[in-house]
């Protein structure tokens, strides 16, 4: 067999999961039976990154390698620091800054097209090791984590199925799992799950998500693009409205795919990955709606961006306001996270589109706790206010898809 | 409750799954498909219904006629020989069959699901010169064309001649031969049968490629049917071949006009930027299809067709002349290789031969570097007419597998065939 030109993307085809669960074996019995083969699970984790990272894709596990000895250095000389018992809010800034820079680097030449640079840049997955450690220096910042295990922390970030897109773990919550065995009760519960989940994954990537994503999208982009320059003008039409819900769903139903996989084969090896999603078309409300979808990305924005900044300004005193402190907060949360997505308009219009929406939700429920007695609240109301959010959420999704780019000015 | 019944109503339900799967897999499914599906499969140059079978078995039933070529056929202008089928009520539709990379290895393969259906029957092969290189088959197209179901329908009827060990050995030389497919591809090869394990692994794997062409052939075709009828429209309500070629040239003249080489503006704008341009300017002097495996490969799709006792029109188009200059390639070389094209032909009693290959420089007769196009489609139909009017019956063939050795596919300086001179092939 040629090692060189096997590549496997993760989760991608049914083969995959077939390689997965051989290699699984060994580690499934071994919980069962009250062990944790650390070393196989080691070489197994390593040999499917190498297959994520080679072939064609080496010049990507290069830069992961780069990556990691970087933030290696970079989080280690922060304990040093710590461990000599200062704290420092400049040095602590100096070293966020510091281990976000590839990322933005990445983020910012990636805006240019495609071909300009002659080199590849990034990896698969930056973005989520990305957060990992930055929540690691910051939490160390706090004296919540007090000493970092290498062998630990690098199995944190390289955690095998969740490197590719998240779920965003958090250090000491896989620290707790990494470092026990399940009982025997437990973990045929986790296995009850993984299967679940497992299952849950198939059908919403490769069937769902396939109808949505690869039969209709197609067809639905190529006559909204038709009739679109027919009619001129703003170039809508109706197909528009059918390309906004039909990428929604297809949105989330190949995502929610992917995260199930990954929790699924994390719970496979006894590590409680958090879930991405909670059924979030039944939001009644923005708010509501950050807290199920993409939810470890949401929460990790929530804690590390939204309250980080929420405190400082008190702090500081910055705004007299509560009010517009958390309007301030919400823009900045918003923005940060549209900017993460992409250098391009809609990614950043997408932004602003949410911290409008929730800042406009917020004064609704002021206004709404202030006049109880007037506003009706029934079955109707909630049901409306569902249908309301999926909407303003499936919009929000139109703008984020870049269709609109495409049509009117023909680039994505 | 205990461990071992938790683990079972975890575990059982997916096992009893995978038994499931398998046997859906593996029960012989019928299935017919819909008139408007087949319509729409024929024109669609679907690399599914490419490699399937059960379409294409039911369309040659249902007075389809299999049109074998390459990227020509996807030339859609009012004139293609799929829009005039339509236009004019013929007794017949182009089933295309082909598209950019597939050649003679592709094709051949591509036949062996439909040996039953065209048997005593018709098809028409758009021959280019151009599949002629000197190792032939493109490997990485053939990928795009490869069906593993095709090569158990050729396994499990392959004997040990000439032409199934070659077509084995050829086939191997594929990138995407893998596995159990391969070994029994090897043993053909060798001139070896096939182990009593083997048969039953391709069985059942053709059974459950034939439950998967079956299920899913029909998914996302190309639907060309609103371009045909679009097109058709633009056509003159009475046929004529003057009248034709008058809309030939209307059509021609709109679609050409940013450039002084006769190509499609589409084309010209997209495939052929400046910087391409200029690279290709006198890039091909040195192309030589005269020396190359594809006449081999081509052997055997003639050995198909004599097997099957089909009758065959062969079109060998031109090169836009203009083109052929602009890029330096040979006439003489090309006129070269299609007269031992010709030669190959004639020689083993295929004498619908259609010479296209001298009126490149016609106006409007391509549609850009080397398809056929307007002017061109017209004398393909001027050609294809008449033969879809003869009666169907059987044609004998006096195949030679001389034309399998290494001597003829380097063979130099054959002479050109007189194709107009019927009684002296009949001699033959």
């Amino acid at each position: 067999m040629n090692f060189n030109f096997i590549n496997l993307q993760p989760y991608s085809n049914p083969q995959y999961f077939i390689y997965l669960m051989i290699a699984l074996i060994p580690i499934i019995l071994g919980l069962y039976f009250g062990h944790r083969f650390k070393t196989y699970e080691a070489i197994f984790s390593i040999v499917f990154l190498f297959l994520i990272f080679d072939g064609s894709h080496w010049q990507q596990g290069v830069n992961l390698l780069i990556w990691l000895v970087y933030e290696f250095i970079l989080t280690f000389a922060y304990q040093y620091y710590r461990h000599h018992g200062k704290n420092k809010t400049w040095v602590f800034s100096l070293a966020v800054i510091l281990a976000i820079i590839p990322l933005a680097a990445v983020k910012y030449l990636t805006a240019f097209p495609d071909n300009s640079i002659g080199f590849v840049i990034g990896f698969l997955g930056i973005s989520y090791v990305t957060f990992k450690t930055v929540q690691v220096i910051m939490e160390m910042r706090d004296g919540a984590i007090k000493k970092v295990d290498p062998v630990t922390y690098a199995r944190f970030l390289l955690f095998f199925p969740t490197i590719s897109s998240g779920p965003i773990d958090r250090y000491r919550r896989f620290k707790k799992d990494y470092e026990k065995v399940p009982t025997r009760d437990a973990y045929i519960t986790d296995l009850q799950y993984a299967v679940r989940y497992l299952f849950q994954g198939f059908l919403y990537k490769f069937v769902i998500g396939w109808f949505f994503g690869t039969y209709w999208l197609p067809k639905i982009t190529a006559s909204a693009l038709v009739v679109g320059n027919a009619n001129g003008g703003l170039k809508l039409s109706w197909w528009v409205l059918a390309y906004m819900y039909c990428y929604s769903m297809y949105l989330f139903f190949d995502f929610a795919g992917y995260s199930l996989f990954a929790v699924s084969i994390s719970y496979f090896m006894g590590i409680h990955t958090p879930m991405n999603f909670n059924k979030p078309f039944i939001s009644k409300n923005i708010k509501d709606f950050w807290n199920r979808w993409h939810m470890t990305l949401s929460f990790w924005f929530r804690d590390y961006i939204y309250m980080r900044f929420s405190f400082f300004a008190m702090k500081k005193k910055l705004f007299k306001n509560r009010i517009r402190l958390s309007q301030v907060s919400y823009f900045l949360l918003f923005l940060i996270q549209g900017f993460w997505h992409g250098l391009t308009w809609y990614y950043i219009v997408y932004g602003i589109f949410h911290a409008s929406a929730i800042c406009i939700n917020d004064m609704w429920l002021r206004f709404k706790g202030k006049h109880k007695k007037q506003i009706p609240s029934n079955k109707f109301t909630e049901w409306f206010a569902i249908f309301l959010t999926f909407n303003v959420v499936c919009f929000s999704f139109l703008i984020f898809s870049g269709f609109l780019s495409q049509l009117w000015f023909g680039w994505k | 409750m205990s461990n071992k019944r938790r683990l079972w109503q975890i575990f059982g339900p997916v096992i009893c799954a995978f038994i499931l799967l398998l046997v859906v897999f593996l029960i012989p499914w019928e299935r017919t498909f819909s008139k408007q599906t087949i319509y729409e499969a024929a024109a669609s140059q679907n690399t599914t219904v490419f490699k399937g079978s059960t379409m294409k078995q039911e369309a040659f039933d249902d007075g389809y006629v299999p049109f074998y070529g390459s990227s020509e056929l996807s030339r859609f202008d009012p004139l293609h020989p799929s829009v005039i089928a339509e236009k004019y009520h013929r007794n017949y539709r182009p089933f295309l069959l082909g598209g950019p990379g597939s050649q003679s290895l592709a094709q051949f393969l591509g036949m062996q699901g439909t040996a039953k259906q065209l048997k005593n029957k018709k098809a028409v092969v758009i021959i280019s010169p151009q599949w002629f290189t000197k190792k032939g088959q493109d490997p990485n197209a053939f990928a795009l064309y490869y069906s593993p179901l095709q090569a158990c329908n050729f396994l499990l009827s392959a004997k040990n001649n000439k032409t199934d060990r070659y077509a084995a050995k050829r086939l191997l030389e594929m990138p995407d031969v893998k596995g159990e497919i391969k070994n029994s591809l090897q043993q053909i090869a060798e001139g070896k049968k096939l182990t009593t394990f083997q048969k039953f692994y391709l069985n059942n794997r053709r059974r459950m490629l034939s439950n998967e062409d079956n299920f899913f052939s029909a998914f996302q075709l190309r639907d060309r049917v609103n371009k045909i009828q679009k097109k058709a429209k633009v056509l003159p309500s009475a046929y004529s071949v003057k009248a034709l070629n008058k809309v030939a040239a209307e059509q021609a003249a709109m679609h050409t006009n940013s450039n002084n080489l006769g190509i499609d503006n589409t084309f010209y704008r997209t495939r052929l930027p400046k910087k391409v341009l200029k690279r290709l300017k006198g890039s091909q002097r040195n192309f030589d299809y005269v020396h190359s495996v594809e006449y081999g490969d081509f052997q055997l799709m003639l050995e198909q067709f004599a097997k099957q006792h089909t009758n065959v029109l062969f079109i060998i188009p031109p090169i836009n002349g203009k083109w052929m200059k602009y890029t330096g390639l040979s006439e003489k070389m090309y006129q070269e290789s299609v007269a031992k094209i010709e030669h190959q032909l004639v020689n083993q009693g295929f004498e619908n031969v259609v010479d296209l290959s001298k009126r490149g420089n016609e106006k409007y007769f391509m549609e850009d570097t080397i398809h056929l196009g307007w002017k061109g489609w017209v004398a393909v139909d001027q050609a294809v007419k008449p033969f879809m009017e003869l009666p169907n019956r059987r044609y004998n063939y006096y195949m030679s597998n001389y034309y399998y050795s290494k001597k003829w596919q380097n063979k130099d300086d054959v002479k050109s065939v007189d194709l107009t001179n019927k009684n002296s092939l009949k001699a033959k």
